[in-house]
């Protein structure tokens, strides 16, 4: 799970932010909340996707500065996966189709 | 295993868990944080909206079992890896539920920055407020000393 999802994330595909957007067809997107602490988000991303702390900390205020980000982009199945995972953890995750796929 | 043990004031703990009982009790059918799964078919949604309300109310049952009998007898409650994580998932949801209630009406700013003004206050913002600084607290100590025992677990 982690294995892949770190796979993924060094697939460039036209980040916006300073990070590569993973690609696929689906996408995990982490949107912000007001309330969650920004080492809770950093250790959740590290947990469920494998990130090493620097990447988890870039996600982290990517979603903190910019409202959004994508950490995963894989098959709708797995993405599903992740989403449910991520609200398991009480943050705001949606799953988005890849317009350029 | 590892395991913490953190010693607390009862005399400061004790009066914010009415406030946090109270919102775990408003969780019991409602998840905290807002799902958008409008893309899901009606079934499935159901289901997903259904585990993860399953997987709520387990960890705020194993929040709540920190605050036993021993609690109010010695002050102290402990974590490991049997109840870290449940309650470090617990403690967002509440912090989420209680921002969206109680806490409504407060700015971030005000949230985010509150020292002296605590005290000026309205109840019962200013106890849920100490409750949502506390349950943070707790969320601090268990990353800090236990995120290793987490992410290998």
């Amino acid at each position: 799970m982690s294995g892949d999802a770190s796979r993924a994330e060094t697939e460039p595909a036209g980040g916006t932010a300073g990070l590569p957007a993973p690609s696929g067809n689906w996408r995990v997107v982490v949107l912000n909340d007001p309330v969650s602490l920004m080492s809770y988000v950093v250790l959740v991303f590290r947990k469920i996707f494998g990130f090493d702390e620097a990447l988890a900390r870039r996600h982290m205020l990517e979603v903190h500065e910019r409202g959004r980000s994508v950490v995963w982009a894989g098959m709708r199945e797995k993405a599903e996966a992740y989403v449910f995972t991520l609200q398991q953890w009480h943050l705001t995750a949606i799953l988005e189709p890849d317009e350029a796929h | 295993m590892k395991r913490i043990e953190v010693k607390l004031s009862l005399e400061v703990v004790a009066p914010l868990l009415d406030v946090v009982k109270e919102v775990v009790d408003g969780l019991d059918r409602r998840l905290a944080a807002p799902n958008k799964l409008e893309d899901l078919d009606a079934d499935l949604r159901a289901g997903w909206r259904d585990d993860l309300l399953r997987s709520q109310n387990e960890d705020c049952r194993r929040f709540l079992a920190l605050f036993d009998r021993e609690f109010f007898a010695s002050g102290s409650i402990s974590f490991d890896e049997e109840n870290a994580e449940s309650v470090l998932r617990a403690c967002a949801a509440i912090r989420l539920r209680m921002r969206a209630s109680t806490l409504r009406d407060l700015p971030d700013e005000t949230i985010e920055s509150a020292g002296p003004e605590v005290d000026q206050m309205e109840e019962p913002a200013r106890k849920a407020f100490l409750g949502y600084v506390f349950l943070a607290t707790l969320q601090e100590l268990i990353i800090q000393h236990l995120d290793s025992t987490i992410l290998e677990g």
